[in-house]
């Protein structure tokens, strides 16, 4: 708290972050957990559905695909910044598909692969297999969730020193020796980033189970459940804070995991001096995995782009473009959400960095809470976040705000937990000298932040606009209930096509959205991140 | 060394949010009797929307319709819900009658008797006015025609429900969850009506069933999007989508079986809205026969009108033998016959 009075400035930044926060994230969620009542939750807990089971059911997947998730994804990482192995920029750009999933379309590409007709499954081997279930879902939520972990962990692997490294060779350590006691440890952070960031996304995920998980009912799909079959929006208010804790349970313990101190320091800016060589053996097993991972995923979208421009697929394989007219008829919704995710992608990346720095580097009461603020989002189902925005903003006195505004603002807070774990893991990779070299030469705490962390940060703040932008052009459930006739997006219009059964308006639109996210994604990673990729290349 | 103007340029970057586009946007007030704009939530397919308000549009040019489509009538009773402190529409059409009831009784609706409501059958309509009913959705049954002809051959199409249960469907039939879907719970209490109400015939029913479903979907229309696609030979599902997606060039058809259940559409007006004058007429527009006969050719719904034929392929309500299908039983038994259900499948 001293510091805030030697540095007003800081102090004035702190409040209004924390302002920001109260105000976007804790008044909404705390209108969504009074919506029940207590009667709401005696209710719900006396005579209400099943939600032990559940519960089970969310914890099983969470626990199966984070872990497959983070493994997978730490492999690409190493793959992408330790071997030699070629394509490097295509497996890259692979890696992002996933996270840019709309709701339902990418999910029913898979059962046109491998359920008990699939293309492959049937098809290809005549089988017929029931992946709708368990085992469908861990399979698919482990390619939804790997890019994250991968995007963390590549972040932090990149960055640390490779003179560590070089010097366990030096002292006469074998390659793996210098894996297990060197570069694991540099990755913790990232690692366990990881596995907070994808266990919580898992359990708060609902597209994906909605329809691969089958009977195999999990909290959000039940939450869901209660509202769009049964109008049940008390009972879904208590699924929604139950998740809540869960996240909270999460978060506490990996504190205790971490603990304090135990992170490896690493001068900021890296030396020029090259990483030692990886074993051949493992650059061939890096692109092996990516290879197998990057088929999977291209013939995933594949199947999408098929669909968009054939007849009516899979009964006529004609080719037409006559499904791209629902692209001309929708083109408001593509520009909607093009406008509200490239302004919150930026704002939000901004916000988690400027946040994580204020959190990891200044002493202040409450910090802690703070901080588990800026990653409660992640646990938010999506559904939730927007009912929260619905019932705290959609208010007579509130009527000058635009709604394209709120839908934006809602995006911004939704998406803080990924920039900030990103941006956190760096600053603990990152030694205290590096700033206090800098405050100690007279700057300002901000103004070392701004010339000395934020360069060093880039690859962070990257990491967590990227994400953001594909989270908030996907996100059906947030927008749900906030969007208006003005302000339709584009996951709310392949819903709708999806439910009309239209396959082909439905792909063609979803392809298009993902061919001009991926454009924006390109030039963000250009204008943020090039110096971090030309490191990454030159490696 | 160091320029100091930059926090502020940070703080403006946060600050952003708040600003951008913070512009005021009044809903225009009631110009009096039949003008203005109206906004209509619709819980109807992406195909009738836009062509519905365009006929409406040429009835009634003094009024502007925003429509606000989103197929999932739970959500946008939810919607309606979350805004009741400042309502952001005037109309709900579309979607069975029990997403509309709850909203009537918590008085979220305005009652209104729209003259045209007088050729609406008693039983298709809320006594006090809060909704009136305009469309009728059948339950029935999706089967893929190709797969049913190589794997079925000489077998007849199922006329009860009893007949899902054959030997040979094992694994091969998809149910709406009963857990998550609507449809799937109607599907669960029509067990029960058939039985004359003994729930432990139905359960026994249902664990019989349990045998065959290869898979409990997580949304109606995933259920006949699978059929369509082969994975599965038949399921559950609600007629209308089985038709729309028949006429789109899927491989399916419909077929009710006996003792099946049906939904009511509903339309309403919500209190508080900005333009509650001209969603009456609007509400009076949607019960005229040539409304009705719209939407049936839009959606392969029955019109509540006795004087609008059905859809090519569809069952008119003579045409089915219905259950004793009691919705007040069905609403209030809910969640203990869901797990009445989840117990007697083991899950």
């Amino acid at each position: 708290m001293r510091a805030f009075r030697r540095e007003p400035r800081l102090g004035i930044l702190v409040v209004l972050l924390v302002a920001l926060m109260a105000i976007f994230i804790v008044v909404p969620q705390v209108a969504v957990i009074v919506t029940p009542g207590p009667s709401g939750y005696v209710n719900f807990f006396r005579e209400g559905p099943n939600w032990l089971l559940a519960a089970r059911n969310s914890l099983v997947v969470m626990v199966l695909s984070t872990t497959t998730a983070v493994a997978l994804g730490f492999c690409y990482a190493y793959a992408i910044v330790y071997s030699q192995m070629r394509w490097k920029p295509f497996f890259r750009l692979i890696a992002i598909l996933p996270m840019l999933s709309p709701p339902f379309v990418v999910a029913a590409s898979y059962i046109l692969l491998f359920g008990p007709r699939g293309l492959i499954t049937y098809g290809v081997f005549g089988t017929s297999p029931n992946i709708l279930g368990l085992f469908g879902l861990w399979g698919v939520q482990t390619i939804a969730f790997f890019p994250y972990a991968y995007q963390l962990i590549a972040d932090v692997l990149s960055r640390s020193d490779p003179r560590l490294e070089q010097a366990a060779r030096n002292l006469g350590a074998g390659p793996f020796e210098v894996f297990r006691t060197v570069t694991l440890p540099l990755a913790r952070p990232g690692l366990v980033g990881a596995i907070l960031l994808v266990a919580i996304y898992v359990l708060e995920d609902f597209g994906n189970p909605a329809l691969i998980a089958g009977q195999y009912t999990v909290l959000p799909t039940l939450a869901y459940g209660l509202i769009s079959g049964f109008g049940d929006l008390a009972g879904a208010a208590v699924v929604s804070t139950i998740l809540l804790l869960f996240a909270l349970t999460l978060y506490v313990t990996r504190s205790r995991l971490v603990g304090r101190g135990s992170v490896v320091t690493v001068g900021g800016r890296g030396s020029s001096i090259p990483r030692p060589p990886v074993p051949r053996s493992v650059t061939w097993a890096s692109f092996g995995i990516c290879l197998v991972l990057a088929g999977l995923i291209i013939m995933v979208y594949g199947v999408l782009v098929l669909s968009a421009f054939v007849s009516a697929y899979p009964f006529d394989f004609s080719l037409t473009l006559k499904h791209f007219g629902y692209v001309g008829a929708h083109v408001t919704s593509l520009r909607n959400s093009l406008t509200f995710a490239v302004i919150a992608s930026v704002v939000c990346s901004f916000f988690a960095v400027l946040l994580a720095y204020t959190v990891q580097r200044k002493e202040w009461t409450g910090r802690r809470i703070v901080a588990f603020l800026a990653i409660a989002p992640a646990a938010i189902p999506g559904i939730f976040f927007g009912i929260g925005y619905a019932t705290a903003f959609n208010q007579a006195w509130l009527s000058w705000l635009d709604r394209g505004a709120l839908i934006t603002i809602s995006m911004i807070a939704w998406n803080i937990p990924v920039g900030y774990q990103a941006a956190t893991a760096s600053l603990q990779q990152i030694d205290r000298s590096i700033d206090e070299a800098a405050t100690s030469m007279g700057a300002s705490s901000l103004q070392a932040f701004r010339h000395v962390l934020f360069p060093i940060l880039r690859g962070a703040f990257a990491t967590g606009m990227i994400t953001a932008f594909v989270r908030a052009i996907t996100t059906l459930s947030v927008v749900i209930f906030l969007f208006t006739p003005s302000t339709v997006v584009t996951t709310i219009t392949i819903f709708q096509l999806v439910n009309d059964f239209n396959w082909g308006g439905a792909t063609a639109f979803t392809v298009s959205v993902i061919g001009m996210a991926i454009a924006v994604v390109i030039l963000m990673s250009r204008l943020t991140g090039r110096r971090v990729r030309v490191e990454v290349a030159s490696v | 060394m160091f320029r100091s103007s930059i926090s502020w340029r940070v703080l403006g970057a946060v600050c952003l949010a708040i600003v951008i586009g913070a512009c005021s946007s009044t809903p225009g007030g009631s110009g009096g009797g039949a003008t203005g704009t109206i906004s209509v939530y619709s819980a109807l397919n992406e195909s009738t929307n836009n062509a519905f308000i365009e006929a409406f549009q040429k009835a009634y040019p003094n009024i502007k319709v925003d429509i606000l489509p989103l197929a999932a009538a739970g959500e946008l009773q939810t919607r309606i819900r979350t805004e009741k402190s400042a309502p952001k529409a005037d109309i709900f059409i579309g979607g069975s009658s029990e997403f509309h009831d709850p909203l009537g009784t918590e008085g979220l609706l305005v009652p209104y008797q729209s003259p045209n409501a007088k050729d609406v059958d008693a039983k298709f309509k809320d006594a006090a006015g809060n909704w009136t009913g305009w469309y009728i959705g059948i339950f029935g049954i999706a089967l893929n025609k190709d797969r049913f002809a190589k794997e079925a051959a000489g077998k007849a199409k199922p006329t009860t429900w009893d007949d899902l249960l054959d030997a040979s469907y094992k694994g091969k039939i998809d149910v709406p969850d009963p857990v998550k879907t609507g449809g799937g719970y109607i599907f669960l209490a029509t067990q029960v009506f058939r039985f004359g109400g003994d729930e432990a015939k139905a359960l026994d029913y249902m664990k019989k069933l349990n045998v065959n479903v290869g898979q409990y979907v997580g949304t109606s229309p995933q259920g006949i999007e699978l059929v369509s696609q082969g994975q599965f030979l038949m399921g559950p599902n609600w007629g209308h989508d089985i038709l729309t997606a028949a006429k789109k060039g899927a491989p399916i058809e419909f077929v009710a079986p006996s003792d099946t259940a049906n939904e009511v559409g509903a339309i309403s007006i919500i209190k508080g809205g900005p333009n509650t004058e001209a969603a009456k007429s609007f509400v009076d527009w949607v019960l005229t026969k040539e409304a009705g006969a719209l939407n049936v050719s839009l959606s392969n719904r029955l019109s509540v009108r006795t004087d609008v034929p059905p859809a090519a392929g569809a069952p008119t309500l003579d045409q089915v033998k219905l259950v004793a299908y009691d919705r007040a039983w069905a609403t209030a038994n809910k969640d203990r016959l869901i797990k009445a259900w989840q117990a007697a499948i083991g899950q």
